[in-house]
């Protein structure tokens, strides 16, 4: 007997990565032969290495998850769905530390190794996903001819009226997180943006194997093994960044996570919300001297990724703790017919939609988002209602295919 | 932007979530107060520095719903007779107001000239942090001021190795004779290593980048710094000098590692599987090489990403 076993419901292995959102699986058999009844009892389940991810199982819509189910697959070759997704609090450490097994009366049939891919705390990855991080990341780089340039090109003066100052700005920069995302997974695909949690101390992020120390004149400084040492961006030369916090510290003075989390108001509006764009996301950025303090050179320093990740992590999290993701909700968003193009819930946002006319910049670089190999959406032009409903809550087909480690599935 | 009233329930809010965490110093705690309020006390002179700070963090998503708190606090950030650690911090909090660009915008032009302002002032770390971020905005009145003291050090506002890095935002070809002048006469290392830096986007300037990476007795940060500008002026040139820095055993340990993360990193992968000269020199470093070489031979060696 042969099976095959589809997750995120294909057999490629570029579509083997799980997060706690559930994905949809299924399984089939492929080869019937010693099997005599029209029906085979196969059970699913997942071994971990050590210290790897954990995967449970479900095999409908609703009810709860397990650590293995028992599906009566037909030996015709139709397929039977099942859902898998990542534990909470057990993700992934490298790639292909849990596999999902298919038993046959107790003996191993299949497996598929797959990973619980998730965000996580820069200040706490392992030494080996800190360094596929930096490597990946400074590929994407190549020393400012790679695919970075775009990145870099997406978030200059002329175009901070799509991404700054109005309610797009949230959704927007979780595209641009997005798409950045999948370009480094294109690379490595076992790598996330990892998150800089500003508002807590996180010594291990400024060292010369991650994201550098800054030298007497602020140029930061990398080990001779960190390929971010040839880091360079619009022709210029590493990273210019000095902390004006001691980096055994956090940033003082910024709302930390619980402050930001209040600011909806007593009625938890993202119109409220919103303003944390000040605050902590204008004062994590100005708590450094260097290009990240200044919105059109910003992301010149790789630091603004990590950065913006804690910033849509905030969001995430205020999402859940609120039931902000369903568009239809006005708390959701701030919609008003006066937003410029690109800052209400039906506008295809800049650049990926790829307008130049008078309302938008004059370029559009990059070209469409980034596809991934697990979930369908945003697609290559995603509006700003596309970005909300990230884990698909309301509607699974929305899941934009990520994930942080202290944001369960809503 | 939300109404004042809208910012001033966002502060009752936040307040009250001060208020749900454990306080060790209830006294520390600001009583609640709108943005009005906290203005007001950010811009009392009887007030503590430390309470003028802890009201500032109330004012900063307001400094730009209206003009009368943008020119108060920007009178703050003009007053020399301010303490600086206050002038320094609402000039952060203008600038990150300034994230909000929309918001913000009618506040760009006084807020320029009172950074061109404070780029003169006494204070030099206040001097510097203006003339950083109006160099990163391709101000032309800072980069004036910059290459004015680079020719003429009486009049220079910040340390040369300063001055070159903020003209590297937006080099000019008075910048880069500038820079080829530090290089040819540097005025200390770190100036020397800016003006490096500053070139790098100078085609004319490979021969000098040649020399200095294979040169031992240069400083390591020039050789690397050099090593980068190659790579995007002359990559092919660059591979084959990080090739001759690994196999040449007298050389310094911490720049074979930085040539051969050059090397794993953007070399050809199936270029390098062939090269075994290369390949014999690194896996000796593997295991006979300092903790260094061997981390970085380690590197090298293992399967590519």
């Amino acid at each position: 007997m042969n099976i095959e076993l589809q997750i995120n419901n294909g057999t490629s292995a570029d579509a083997r990565y799980l997060g706690w959102v559930p994905s949809p699986c299924r399984i089939r058999v492929t080869n019937p032969s010693g099997l005599t009844g029209t029906s085979v009892n196969l059970e699913i389940t997942a071994k971990t290495m050590a210290d790897g991810g954990q995967v449970q199982f479900r095999k409908g819509t609703s009810g709860a998850f397990s650590a293995s189910i028992t599906l009566s697959v037909p030996t015709t070759g139709a397929t039977v769905p099942f859902l898998a997704a990542g534990k909470f609090g057990q993700p992934s450490s490298s790639d292909g530390d849990v596999a999902i097994e298919v038993r046959n009366a107790g003996n191993v049939i299949a497996s598929n190794p797959v990973m619980v891919r998730i965000r996580k705390n820069a200040n706490s990855l392992s030494t080996a996903e800190r360094d596929r991080f930096v490597s990946a990341f400074a590929k994407l780089n190549n020393q400012g001819q790679g695919r970075y340039r775009d990145f870099r090109d997406m978030h200059v003066y002329a175009s901070l009226s799509q991404s700054h100052g109005a309610p797009g700005f949230l959704p927007w920069h979780r595209a641009y997180l997005l798409d950045l995302e999948r370009d480094l997974q294109e690379i490595d695909p076992s790598v996330t943006l990892p998150y800089w949690r500003f508002d807590q101390p996180a010594p291990n992020i400024f060292t010369p194997d991650f994201f550098g120390t800054a030298g007497p004149t602020g140029a930061v400084q990398f080990s001779a093994t960190n390929p971010l040492q040839f880091w360079r961006t619009d022709g210029d030369l590493g990273v210019n960044r000095s902390p004006l916090f001691p980096i055994s510290a956090a940033p003082p003075g910024l709302n930390n996570q619980a402050q930001t989390l209040s600011l909806g108001g007593p009625s938890n509006t993202f119109k409220l919300f919103r303003t944390m764009e000040v605050d902590p996301h204008g004062s994590a950025h100005t708590s450094f001297e260097g290009p990240i303090d200044t919105p059109a050179t910003a992301p010149k320093d790789p630091l603004f990724f990590l950065l913006h990740c804690n910033v849509d992590r905030l969001w995430a999290i205020w999402q859940k703790k609120f039931a902000r993701f369903d568009p239809a909700v006005a708390a959701s968003f701030d919609s008003n017919p006066g937003n410029k193009p690109g800052h209400n819930l039906p506008d295809t946002m800049w650049p990926w939609n790829g307008i130049t006319n008078g309302t938008r910049p004059p370029t559009a670089p990059g070209g469409p988002m980034s596809s991934s190999p697990s979930v369908a959406a945003p697609g290559p032009q995603p509006r700003v209602e596309d970005m909300l409903d990230y884990q698909g809550a309301i509607n699974p087909v929305d899941q934009l295919g990520y994930d942080y480690d202290d944001a369960p599935f809503a | 932007m939300p109404d004042a009233e809208e910012v001033r329930i966002m502060y009752m809010m936040k307040k009250a979530a001060k208020r749900s965490k454990p306080v060790a110093k209830p006294k520390s705690v600001p009583a609640p107060m709108s943005s009005k309020q906290a203005l007001s006390v950010v811009t009392s002179k009887v007030k503590s520095v430390e309470d003028r700070l802890a009201a500032l963090a109330q004012v900063t998503p307001a400094i730009s719903s209206n003009d009368d708190n943008l020119q108060a606090v920007l009178g703050v950030v003009r007053d020399v007779s301010e303490p600086v650690p206050l002038r320094m911090a609402v000039l952060n909090a203008l600038q990150a107001a300034s994230f909000s660009v929309v918001a913000f915008q009618s506040c760009q032009s006084d807020y320029r000239a009172t950074l061109r302002k404070i780029a003169q002032d006494p204070n030099q770390e206040l001097r510097e942090r203006a003339l950083g971020l109006l160099a990163r905005e391709k101000d032309a009145f800072a980069q004036k001021k910059l290459l004015d003291g680079l020719e003429n050090p009486d009049k220079a506002l910040v340390a040369p190795e300063k001055a070159l890095q903020l003209l590297s935002y937006d080099v000019h070809a008075a910048a880069y004779r500038a820079a080829r002048a530090i290089v040819e006469h540097p005025v200390s290392p770190e100036a020397k290593f800016e003006a490096l830096r500053l070139l790098a986007t100078d085609p004319t300037a490979i021969p000098m980048f040649e020399k200095i990476v294979s040169d031992k007795d240069e400083l390591r940060a020039n050789r690397q710094v050099s090593a980068s500008a190659l790579h995007a002026l002359d990559p092919e040139k660059l591979q084959s000098l990080a090739r001759n820095i690994v196999l040449d055993t007298s050389d310094y340990d911490d720049i074979k590692a930085t040539s051969l993360t050059a090397l794993k990193q953007f070399g050809d992968p199936s270029k390098l599987a062939e090269d075994k000269t290369l390949r014999k020199s690194v896996s000796q470093m593997k295991t006979k090489g300092s903790a260094l070489l061997r981390q970085s031979a380690s590197q090298f060696l293992s399967k590519p990403d």
